[in-house]
């Protein structure tokens, strides 16, 4: 579906953290890719590693207490955890830009958005005071925020939230980079301004073929707009398919209780399903697959190792040794 | 910005009057009586003594009296004290004390303040931060009155580093030691506050956001986390500022400097009611006019809470 050239390549990356009571592992060899023009979505439920793998790759996590165990994410071709931290600024920040959840806190309160948008050109493109400010204000005209030229030299806190997420996408397409990493920009947002914001973000993805990737708990975010979805579960892929695919035959056992416990008119009524017991604590991640306990097919086979992700059909890949060797039997 | 400053002051007027009014009957409730002190053991004659009495209004009602004072003080015509001495020239005498000890001791305070709890917060839970917590921490729970006594008693008496009191060594020699005593106590919060500060500010979501951007660590401490690390210690600094004051009474009248402090000290003691109200009006104008400096200043560093 998408044939764009590979912009970023995680690797089998795995991020542990160094805590009071032993270190955990919140992201434990992930891999995925990401298209030019291609939306990829990171779907899974709050700690399952989902912001830290980005975090970790874009080197913003705190190290320490992260750390960075094995792995490697390669922005065309260039592995950017391996790279000293002044060239990897020149890349993140620049080709690899980021938008976050909370847009009151991710932006400085006593600056005007014009100044924080304008660094970029400052820093990146050593552009002149005059000429950045300018850039500023066209790229908030570009997001669609009314009177551009005069709310330049507005503040955060003087923007409405929806308002306040298009400054931020402002900031990070402002130099035009290939990969946009969005951590749930639109959780924050009610739901007409969120669906606005993604609108915004495809539109300005089409417009300079950049590659997407959407990091959200939200199925209907990902239905909407991703191409392809990665699930992940404690710090594990559990399943990586294109969004159609996914949600139409769902392989692994925990995206089929997630499409599940969605609500929808059908179910109109009844109780709304969902998958019983809770996300296992880091400290504590049942040994072989980490879903098993919760999961309604398990056996005792899955107690014993953690499930490789293996390809069950062309660009499908899940981590279930139920279902891969059930679909491996068919396939053959 | 006109009508924000005229409102404060507006607002100042009522508050001015209760603090007057309630220091006036503080002095006014004490015990013993004014004159008979200031003679000390010698007899006075009664007619020299009722004369006293009437030109200072001391047989008057306490609302009569307070109100002469503040008369006097509105007008100008500050008198004289009960020993004799011309109020207006005790000022014009004494203020600059006061304010060289305050301007001395403050410059010390911030300074060490600020380049301590920067340090600390820069290098968190490194050697100069465990030491500065438990320093202040000792700082902060010996009383001033103890720290100035301590402070006569070992740079002045034994070690004879710096004269133990008085001005007779000109300023900045005779002014420090009281001026470094105000200044350690008032440091501890100072430093805790800007360390803390700090270290909020380094953990806030837009230093994310500034990695992200691919800014170096240095830009973003000064262009982002100074800033807004510094908005908490600006307010410290103004209450610190208008609070010298009470620092000075202790101070210049450990160290016999004679200031307003001091001044103030003296008239407390003789129950001149007068007088101790001329100098709380003067503390209040001052405490006035830095809030409003501080808030003018706080306009201009927070977009926030401008348009207040």
């Amino acid at each position: 579906m998408t044939t764009g050239e590979v912009l970023l390549k995680v690797d089998n990356l795995s991020v542990e953290f160094d805590t009071p009571h032993g270190s955990v592992r919140a992201v434990d060899g992930v891999s995925w890719q990401v298209r030019a023009g291609e939306t990829l979505a990171i779907l899974g439920e709050s700690g399952s590693g989902k912001s830290v793998s980005t975090q970790a790759l874009t080197g913003i996590l705190e190290m320490p207490p992260g750390r960075i165990v094995s792995g490697s994410a390669e922005y065309r071709g260039v592995d950017l955890i391996a790279m000293p931290v002044k060239e990897r600024r020149k890349i993140v920040g620049d080709r690899i830009t980021m938008v976050f959840q909370d847009s009151l806190s991710a932006l400085n309160p006593v600056q005007s958005v014009g100044t924080q948008i304008a660094e970029c050109y400052r820093v990146h493109r050593g552009l002149s005071k005059q000429d950045a400010m300018k850039r500023a204000a066209e790229m908030l005209d570009q997001v669609r925020i009314p009177a551009a030229a005069k709310r330049v030299r507005d503040y955060p806190h003087e923007f409405s939230g929806g308002m306040r997420q298009r400054v931020m996408l402002a900031m990070a397409l402002a130099l035009d980079p290939d990969v946009l990493i969005a951590d749930e920009p639109t959780t924050a947002l009610d739901v007409t301004v969120q669906a606005q914001i993604l609108e915004l973000i495809e539109e300005l993805q089409a417009e300079r073929d950049m590659g997407v990737v959407l990091i959200t708990h939200d199925l209907g975010v990902v239905a909407d707009v991703a191409d392809n979805v990665v699930v992940m579960y404690a710090g594990h892929v559990v399943e990586r398919a294109a969004t159609a695919e996914a949600l139409d035959y769902p392989v692994h056992p925990y995206t089929e209780g997630l499409l599940g416990s969605m609500p929808s008119a059908e179910l109109k009524g009844q109780e709304l399903p969902t998958i019983p017991g809770t996300p296992p604590s880091l400290r504590a991640i049942p040994s072989g697959c980490a879903f098993r306990t919760r999961c309604p097919h398990a056996i005792d086979d899955c107690a014993l190792e953690v499930p490789k992700l293996l390809t069950v059909a062309p660009g499908r890949d899940a981590a279930c040794i139920r279902r891969t060797t059930i679909s491996a039997k068919e396939a053959v | 910005m006109t009508r924000f400053v005229l409102r404060r002051v507006l607002a100042a007027i009522p508050i001015g009057l209760i603090v007057t009014l309630g220091v006036f009957a503080l002095v006014f409730a004490m015990p013993g009586d004014p004159l008979r002190e200031l003679a000390g053991d010698k007899p006075i004659p009664a007619a020299v003594l009722a004369a006293k009495r009437a030109q200072f209004h001391l047989d008057d009602p306490f609302i009569v009296q307070y109100l002469l004072s503040m008369k006097d003080i509105l007008t100008g015509h500050f008198g004289s004290t009960f020993a004799g001495a011309d109020i207006a020239d005790q000022l014009r005498l004494r203020i600059p004390v006061t304010l060289k000890l305050a301007t001395l001791s403050l410059a010390l305070q911030w300074i060490a303040g600020l380049l301590f709890g920067l340090y600390a917060g820069f290098r968190r839970n490194g050697v100069i931060d465990r030491m500065l917590l438990l320093s202040t921490l000792v700082v902060l729970a010996v009383p001033g009155l103890v720290l100035y006594f301590a402070g006569q008693y070992v740079f002045g008496v034994q070690l004879k580093w710096l004269p133990v009191s008085g001005v007779a060594d000109g300023y900045p020699i005779s002014y420090l030691l009281p001026a470094v005593c105000i200044a350690i106590t008032g440091f501890a919060g100072m430093a805790r506050l800007t360390r803390t500060s700090i270290v909020d500010t380094a953990n806030a979501d837009f230093v994310k956001t500034g990695r992200a951007k691919g800014l170096g660590e240095q830009r973003i401490l000064w262009r982002h986390v100074l800033p807004n690390a510094l908005l908490p210690v600006v307010t410290l600094m103004g209450i610190d500022f208008a609070g010298i004051f009470a620092g000075a009474v202790l101070a210049e009248s450990i160290f016999n400097l004679p200031g307003l402090g001091q001044f103030m000290f003296q008239a407390i003691k003789l129950k001149e009611g007068g007088v101790v109200v001329l100098l709380s009006t003067l503390a209040f104008l001052m405490f006035i006019l830095i809030n409003l400096l501080v808030d003018i200043v706080y306009g201009a560093i927070d977009p926030r809470v401008r348009n207040v």
